[in-house]
């Protein structure tokens, strides 16, 4: 697997590295693209469509690039990795969102998946703030089996909360999904989903929910609570929700994050990046501080030993560790470069998905996601 | 001063070229990058800090307010808890693990006349140093070690001269991650339930005796019934062998027949007291159903006839012949009805119908119906028919026998039997008593026990026979029965003959009456059995007996006996109970 990666922050920018790229004897049959929204996505379109390449892209809240020829954490920028991967072990294809629920969504895609190869390995990204994540994942794993191997993240739209957008080297859809679907016998896919979020304060009830739409916690309007509690203006929401998601119990000490993606003024109610039950207990939580860096840094680490080799590592991290940690979250990043010393790109998203070592898929929020692909 | 200007001024004073120049320029530029970054990532934290700051401030007051919230909540649920401690009437203690105590409510701390703030942290023993413990403490230690709970313990308790009785409930508690850390104990006063269950205990105690005391005097009734009916009828017996004149005779039926009457009212008397006393035992067997309906047509054809009633019985077809049950109970029942049916009928006739409900492959429901043309049964006594000493009251029957008890046997019998039995009648046209009773299914091949032996007049010629009777009627009607078998009978009064009879002569069968002058019937029967041990021999030896009451049976078997014969008996019964006894002393002595 020829890979070669690229940053930039602008379309002629990126036109150019393309080119220069395969003039230099690279026959890129795929790529994968992060891209602000502020970059034309159309004019990319135009330009990759009559080459033949697949697209794998979405858009970003910031998005980062470490290889050799440097490191890079921008905001308005792309970052781009030029594949050639071999005829057959691939597959790539968009889905349409809209009348269809994020589940029904989630279904075609996995039944798709799951036609594709005997053992697919899924990459996806979501459009962010219309497709609920995690029913997106139910959907996927309704259909492929539920220890489906998949990662990916929602799509941002640099922290405007208006519209994210995920493309192909065809089209690009704000409400949908892309899926990148690899042949298990050809590629080795394994990766990590570590948060470090903790729980503070008391317990909640979410008193009034449907879907990823919470109306009432505790019986309050849950705007009023989300503003009450952190001492937040109305215009602040939902930007530091994000960083102040909803830790949802589950069997104790197993714990799920929801961060809040948008907000419905007018009914006062919190719309989040997953579902929220109804009934369920939950906490306000926070990144602990900086140390967090350090159990990201332990946790990769961990992955590293029982997973040493790789041709390109993709990493969807949450927008909310950027917003809290800044400019120290390159530490993150820096870890899993000096260890294998390969590629590492990716963004910072609106939510992840991914699994952990063993376990099956899930969707996330604020979580360190990290996923290496390797050509058997 | 941050920069060493100083130092910097004698590097570049060492400088001997421009490219060296550029050299150092270059490692000093990448030094300030890295002076840069690191500033952008302190100045990050300190700001952040400062953003975060206000946000967790906020977060921990808003967590203090909901704290306190749940605090004066727990407050609220404290205080409660407390008055119901203080109100609930009620002993409640709690205990930690070495079984001091933590709190006791009022009730406690007022019934060991200890304060409750001095009770806390002291051991029983401490608070009641002459509280004998019973048990009771390690029943405590038992809860703290074991993790489960025990209910129930009931102790009698005396404090400050008060006596009284407490039943107590043991729990463990439990932290919240699932440890042990002491217990509760909830004792209530039972002190008056236990009074009330003491005179509960003494009132049941004289129902039984009185109930005791009435079944014994039914058995002894019956035996003081039985001994002089047995004469009668015995005698009568004996009279009919004899030359009559036919006026003679007439008398003679007459006697047996108000005898026979007499006996019926004492047999229903008992049976009565039998089932009631739960000592009813049922004999199922193997029968053909048409011997019971024949012995019973053949016994109360002729009464019909008497009143000039037609009489008939009708078997359906696909009725089993060959059935398990208790024919004697069904015979009763039977003879029950159609009695009543005779006796209440003038005119037309009465007619058994027996047919088939339901049949499996080894079971079968029959219905049996009992139909006359008498008086009939007003609707308003219908209900109460089967209930005990119930008897219909009628002009013309004024005079009409019977305990009252027959209908009453015969539901309980149904019952019993697990049937059911019912009456439909129109006044002044008839009656139908039916009742419909399970039966398995027996195979043709098993013999009918039933059968009517038949009888031979010396069956038994030369073999001798030891018979000991204190009454001299019973001793003539016996000594006749067993001579007519063709028996030698050598007769005795009292049971120390017969024990002297039996020593010094050889004997083929024993009859013993139990209730005897010098030794009793049970007594001989021992001494004979052990007699017999260094003989090893064993000649069968059969009760005679007015007692016929369930729980005699075992009494005669454990005397050593091997049949018995209740009085009043015929020859036939006589030489049944003979024929019964020779096997089953065979059977004994084989063993």
């Amino acid at each position: 697997m020829q890979v070669k990666t690229f940053s930039t922050n602008s379309v002629k920018g990126f036109q150019q590295s393309w080119d220069q790229n395969t003039e230099n004897g690279l026959h890129p049959n795929a790529a994968i693209i992060f891209s602000s929204v502020e970059l034309d996505l159309a004019e990319i379109i135009s330009f990759l469509g009559p080459k033949g390449v697949r697209v794998f892209g979405s858009s970003s809240c910031g998005e980062f690039l470490y290889d050799d020829e440097g490191k890079t954490i921008s905001e308005g920028g792309l970052v781009c990795s030029m594949l050639e991967l071999k005829p057959g072990t691939f597959d790539l294809k968009l889905f349409n969102g809209k009348g269809l629920t994020s589940f029904e969504l989630g279904k075609s895609a996995g039944a798709w998946a799951a036609k594709t190869y005997k053992e697919p390995a899924i990459l996806v990204v979501a459009s962010g703030l219309t497709i609920d994540g995690e029913q997106l994942v139910r959907g996927i794993q309704d259909t492929a089996g539920r220890e489906i191997t998949m990662y990916g993240g929602l799509a941002g739209d640099d922290a405007h909360f208006k519209e994210t957008f995920v493309f192909t080297e065809a089209f690009s859809e704000s409400n949908g999904a892309v899926l990148l679907v690899l042949d298990k016998s050809a590629y080795d896919v394994q990766g990590i989903a570590t948060s470090g979020w903790v729980s503070i304060g008391a317990d909640k009830i979410i008193t009034s929910a449907e879907g990823n739409v919470v109306y009432t916690i505790d019986n309050q309007p849950a705007l009023d609570v989300y503003k009450n509690y952190l001492n937040v203006n109305d215009e602040d929401l939902p930007e530091i929700g994000v960083e102040y998601p909803l830790l949802i119990r589950k069997n104790d000490p197993d714990f799920i994050l929801r961060a809040v993606l948008n907000v419905d003024r007018e009914k006062k109610a919190l719309i989040f990046a997953g579902t929220v039950p109804n009934g369920a207990v939950v906490t306000f939580s926070s990144s602990p501080g900086f140390e967090i860096v350090e159990y990201t840094r332990k946790k990769v680490d961990e992955f590293y030993e029982y997973n040493s080799g790789t041709d390109l590592l993709i990493l969807f991290s949450c927008m909310a560790r950027h917003n809290a940690l800044g400019p120290t979250i390159s530490e993150e990043m820096e870890e899993a470069w000096m260890k294998w010393k390969k590629p590492l790109m990716g963004f910072f998203t609106y939510g992840e998905i991914g699994n952990n070592y063993r376990s099956s898929c899930d969707f996330y929020n604020q979580t360190f996601t990290l996923v290496s692909l390797k050509e058997r | 001063m941050l920069v060493d200007f100083q130092l910097l001024i004698e590097d570049l004073q060492r400088l001997r070229s421009p490219e060296e120049f550029t050299q150092y320029w270059d490692k000093v530029q990448e030094e300030l990058s890295l002076v840069g970054s690191e500033y952008s990532k302190l100045k990050f934290k300190y700001e952040r800090s400062n953003k975060e700051k206000n946000i967790l401030s906020s977060l921990l007051t808003r967590t203090s307010a909901d704290l306190k919230k749940v605090s004066d909540n727990l407050k609220v649920r404290a205080e409660e808890l407390s008055t119901i401690l203080s109100t609930i009437p009620a002993y409640v203690y709690f205990k930690d693990v070495k079984l001091n105590y933590i709190l006791v409510n009022q009730s406690f701390a007022e019934l060991v006349g200890v304060p409750a703030e001095k009770i806390q942290g002291k051991s029983l023993k401490d608070i009641l140093p002459n509280y004998k413990s019973n048990g009771y403490i390690e029943t405590e230690q038992k809860v703290i070690d074991s993790g489960t709970a025990v209910y129930d313990i009931e102790e009698e308790l005396e404090f400050m001269g008060r006596f009284l009785w407490v039943n107590t409930n043991l729990a463990p508690i439990r932290s919240t991650a699932g440890q042990i850390i002491g217990l509760i104990g909830i004792s209530w006063d039972i002190t008056e339930r236990k009074h009330y269950e003491s005179e509960l205990k003494y009132a049941k105690e004289l129902a039984e005796a009185g109930t005791m005391a009435k079944n014994e005097f039914i058995a002894s009734i019956s035996h003081e019934f039985r001994t002089p009916m047995n004469g009668i009828l015995g005698l009568a017996e004996i009279l009919r062998n004899t030359s009559l004149d036919g006026n003679q005779s007439d008398l003679l039926k007459g006697i047996v027949s108000s005898a026979e009457n007499l006996l019926v009212l004492v047999n229903d008397l008992l049976d009565f007291s039998a089932i009631e006393a739960g000592k009813m035992e049922l004999d199922f067997h193997p029968f053909m159903l048409e011997r019971v309906l024949e012995d019973v047509f053949q016994m109360l054809n002729l009464k019909a006839r008497e009143k000039s009633l037609d009489f008939s019985v009708n078997i359906s077809d696909d009725v089993p012949t060959h059935l398990v049950g208790d024919s004697q109970r069904l015979r009763q029942i039977i003879i029950n009805l159609v009695n009543n049916a005779v006796k209440f009928t003038d005119h037309g006739g009465i007619a058994i119908q027996i047919g088939l409900l339901n049949r499996t492959i080894d079971h079968a429901l029959l219905r049996f119906e009992v139909k006359d043309t008498g008086i009939g049964i007003p609707p308003e006594a219908l209900n109460s028919l089967f209930r005990v000493f119930s008897r219909i009251r009628q002009k013309q029957h004024k005079l009409i026998s019977g305990t009252g008890l027959g209908l009453s046997i015969c539901k309980k019998l149904t019952d019993l039997l697990g049937g059911e039995i019912g009456v439909e009648s129109v006044h002044g046209k008839g009656s139908t008593f039916w009742f419909n009773l399970p039966f398995e299914l027996s195979s043709p091949r098993i013999q009918d026990p039933n059968k009517t032996e038949e009888f031979f007049d010396g069956l038994y010629t030369g073999k001798k026979v030891l018979v000991a009777e204190d009454n001299l009627i019973n001793q003539k009607i016996v000594s006749f029965q067993l001579k007519r078998m063709g028996f030698d009978v050598k007769l005795v009064d009292n049971g120390q003959s017969a024990l002297e009879e039996f020593t010094a002569g050889t004997f083929d069968l024993i009859i013993l009456d139990i209730q005897m002058p010098v030794m009793d019937g049970y007594q001989v029967a021992k001494s004979i059995r052990n007699l017999e041990k260094s003989i090893s021999s064993h000649v069968p030896i059969i009760a005679l007996t007015a007692n016929a009451m369930k729980g005699d049976r075992e009494s005669y078997l454990d005397a050593g006996m091997d049949g018995y014969v209740s009085k009043p008996f015929n020859t036939e019964t006589l030489q049944k109970a003979i024929k019964l006894a020779s096997e089953v002393a065979f059977l004994y002595y084989k063993a």
